[in-house]
């Protein structure tokens, strides 16, 4: 095995490990296996001529997207003088991909039990093998900060003096100390209550929920301010304090800003204290976690009936041929089911939702809700169609992805019955419920004379979602294994996101001329008909995937 | 000695030296009551096989002696210490093959072995040398730079029994280990047992294969319900039960008896006499 650079930095601080009560070398082992295990990829078992891949890290190539991220932050550090604005919009945005990329790629590292079985049985103590799991993911953590914080970091140091650039590394620091023990003990706390699969489900949706949270924390720290009148102003209150960007805001409002204040001076000791507090809590319950995880691979035995008469019917209803239902109720049980699909997806079906109403707060808040009705901005509804490419995506991808050999030994005649089951199952179970919901608040919002325009939205993005799937890399359904990152199909996501604003700007050309939107209507009808029809015969991926 | 029935504690001495030894062991999962006075005791060099119906607390007691579970009552002394003090030492004279086969399949063969043999404190060289060695022996010294991911089922196998014995334990946990082998491995595997436990090593063999757990254990250990209600040698529990065969017992004791009607059934369905 590799002796990496991160594990030959971490030597320097053994004796800091061996302090808490951590047994060093053997926490090294543990590490150096984790990471060697991440440097490859997990081959999947259906593809055949399995390309021998280098010794790569998914997670490390993905990086590169945050960087150009991280550019985006350094108007934020350098343009003002306003610290508490500017820092805490810069933490909040740090915070916010940080703490969603921890819970979505990082929580199957903390909560694995294969190493309860594996590691555990043997003479490691639960404090060595819970910090071996912490570094492992703080040594990712670290990265990806690096990565993301790096160039407004530079840029602190060029523009705003050496001083601050200091402050903003050692907050980062601090930063994702937080980060971290704030997820583990919640995970702890939550292991505390539940045990087995509901506390899987319990889990599940707590990520799903912070995901979500997130966002919308995000949208709530732009509003904190008030931007109207050019001069950002702070509207001092008392659950600012938490909000932790903030805090960190605080910080640099307090040294370098003439911002001083009651307020700021709590936020400050806040941002000082809470993670070095949380930290010793963390340290102190660590043995505990590692109990509890036990509890995640304990079985249970009732299962509760459940009705697939709703799921039947809407099968039968939207496909016609018998594997395609099949396909459809079979997809459609996957989606409701498998965790690890939902907590991939349900956070994007929560930005579809929120994405549309966020498009039009603006306009909404500055020139007051009557004008909506007569402006285009129900065009944003468009936005809900950003979670078409990501489920498409994720479509591919189970944990239980080796029992696929199904496929190869049933006797599937046409691989298009496969796909458009399952592509339909999508479309049916989560992307029309969520157009619904967001189409009867914009009607509220708009009036009902944007019904036609709504319905001309939903049937472009029904052929969207074709298009899509001819766009992206076609695998049969829940056939792979998830993998941390896959950098080529964001770029291929944002090419399908370009083409959203494409269909929307033809839709706002479209109703430039009066009456066309139905002549309109009428095309994607019969564009429909065509995509959904031809859309999913698929040739060269029945010999690579089905062929013997 | 022997018994067989409810609640009654009687212990069969081979040696004197006691190397596990479990009092009283309760254990509860929410409202249910996985083990219910759990009393056993394990002299050096026997082998044991520990077998039940699925649910009635094999693994629970395994894992709890592996330190993998807790929240028990009652006691378990491995080479006379108390578990439950805290102090993972007494794992570094166990070896286990968890049923479950969970292994780092990134990892090649030759990683992962120096790997385990790192956590129970062999120095690479040697934990190195000694799984080589072994791997060679057992046919896969081929494959010992491949990673696992690539291996058959058998393959693996080895690996964790490997992984299992490069800190030569005392005391051996081993679920259903013979999982996967092809038939020679399983004889050598057999012979294996055998050996080491000529050789003073206590074996704890949990199974679902009656004819193996028949052959190859001296002392047999049934659980039903989250009790011990047979516990002796084969000889001494087909006397008491008269069934010629360990299924037999196991299907007599643990109260299946309609296996045939049950076969009938299925087929009956699966032909399609049934709608």
């Amino acid at each position: 095995m590799k002796d990496f650079i991160s594990l030959r930095i971490l030597d320097r601080f053994r004796t800091v490990f061996e302090a808490v009560g951590c047994d060093y070398p053997i926490m090294r082992k543990i590490l150096q296996a984790k990471l060697t295990m991440d440097s490859r990829r997990v081959p999947t078992i259906l593809s055949r001529n399995a390309r021998r891949a280098p010794d790569r890290n998914g997670f490390l190539t993905s990086l590169w997207v945050y960087l150009f991220m991280g550019v985006i932050l350094i108007p934020f550090v350098v343009m003002g003088r306003n610290y508490l604005f500017q820092m805490s919009v810069v933490f909040g945005i740090l915070m916010f991909l940080v703490m969603t990329s921890m819970i979505s790629d990082f929580s199957t590292v903390l909560l694995d039990i294969r190493d309860r079985i594996i590691i555990a049985t043997k003479p490691v103590t639960g404090r060595t093998l819970g910090f071996a799991r912490a570094i492992h993911v703080v040594i990712y953590l670290t990265l990806l900060t690096t990565v993301l914080a790096g160039p407004s970091l530079l840029a602190a140091f060029i523009a705003q003096g050496f001083w601050f650039g200091l402050t903003f590394a050692l907050s980062l620091v601090w930063m994702d100390l937080l980060i971290m023990t704030v997820t583990t003990l919640l995970y702890l706390g939550i292991l505390n209550f539940f045990d087995g699969e509901r506390m899987k489900d319990f889990i599940n949706y707590v990520q799903i929920g912070l995901s979500i949270a997130m966002v919308i924390g995000y949208q709530v720290i732009g509003r904190v301010f008030d931007v109207v009148k050019l001069r950002v102003v702070l509207r001092p209150a008392w659950w600012q304090a938490v909000i932790p960007p903030m805090w960190f805001g605080a910080l640099f409002a307090e040294l370098f800003g003439r911002q001083s204040s009651n307020l700021t001076m709590i936020l400050l000791v806040l941002a000082l204290f809470v993670p070095l507090a949380l930290f010793f809590a963390y340290v102190r319950f660590m043995p505990a976690f590692e109990t509890r995880l036990e509890k995640l691979s304990a079985t249970t035995t009732h299962s509760p009936t459940t009705k697939h008469g709703w799921r039947r019917n809407l099968a039968r209803l939207a496909c016609r041929r018998r594997d395609e239902r099949t396909m459809f109720e079979f997809a459609s049980i996957m989606m409701g089911r498998e965790r690890e699909f939902k907590l991939k997806v349900y956070p994007s079906l929560g930005f579809a939702i929120a994405f549309p109403f966020i498009l039009i707060f603006n306009p909404a808040w500055s020139q007051g809700l009557h004008s909506l009705g007569s402006s285009h901005w129900y065009l944003a509804i468009y936005m809900s169609s950003v979670m078409i490419p990501t489920v498409l995506m994720t479509l591919r991808y189970s944990g239980q992805y080796k029992a696929a050999w199904i496929y190869q030994v049933s006797p599937i005649e046409h691989l298009e019955d496969v796909f458009k089951g399952t592509v339909k199952a999508f479309v049916y179970q989560l992307f029309l419920p969520v157009y619904f919901i967001e189409g009867l608040v914009f009607t509220v919002l708009f009036g009902i004379r944007v019904i036609p325009d709504l319905t001309v939205a939903l049937l472009s993005m029904l052929v969207y979602a074709v298009i899509a799937f001819r766009f992206l890399r076609k695998g049969l359904p829940f056939s792979e294994p998830f993998q941390l990152a896959q950098p080529s199909e964001r770029i291929v996501g944002l090419i399908l996101l370009a083409l959203v604003g494409v269909m929307a700007g033809l839709q706002f050309l479209v109703t430039l001329m009066s009456g066309a939107i139905y002549w309109y209507m009428i095309f994607l009808v019969l564009a429909n008909m065509i995509a959904w029809r031809i859309g999913f015969r698929v040739k060269g991926i029945n010999a690579v995937r089905l062929g013997a | 000695m022997v018994f067989l029935g409810k609640r009654s504690v009687l212990h069969v001495r081979m040696s004197s030296e006691v190397v596990i030894s479990i009092r009283d062991m309760k254990m509860r999962y929410g409202d249910q009551l996985v083990l219910n006075g759990i009393n056993l005791e394990v002299q050096r060099g026997q082998i044991i096989g520990y077998i039940g119906p699925n649910g009635a607390g094999k693994s629970t007691t395994i894992k709890a002696m592996l330190g993998l579970v807790t929240g028990y009552t009652g006691t378990i002394q491995i080479m006379g210490v108390d578990i439950a003090n805290g102090d993972v030492e007494y794992k570094r004279k166990i070896g286990y093959v968890p049923e479950t086969a969970e292994i780092y399949e990134t990892l090649t063969a030759a990683e992962y072995l120096t790997f385990v043999g790192g956590l129970y404190g062999i120095n690479e060289e040697r934990a190195s040398r000694k799984a080589q060695s072994l791997m060679t022996v057992l046919g896969l010294e081929d494959v010992y730079n491949s990673r696992i991911a690539s291996y058959s089922k058998g393959m693996r196998q080895k690996v964790l029994l490997i992984s299992s014995l490069l800190h030569n334990p005392d005391i051996l946990f081993l679920d259903e280990p013979l999982s996967g082998l092809d038939a020679n491995s399983v004889i050598i595997v057999k012979d294996l047992l055998a050996q080491l436990a000529a050789a003073g090593k206590t074996i704890f063999y949990s199974s679902h294969i009656m004819e193996v757990v028949e052959k190859i254990s001296n002392r047999i250990i049934l659980l039903n319900h989250g009790e011990i209600v047979a516990d002796g040698n084969f000889e001494q529990l087909k006397n008491i039960s008269h069934e010629k065969s360990l299924e037999g017992i196991f299907g007599q004791i643990t109260g299946f008896l309609d296996h045939q009607e049950i076969a009938q059934e299925c087929l009956s369905i699966i032909l399609g006499s049934v709608t």
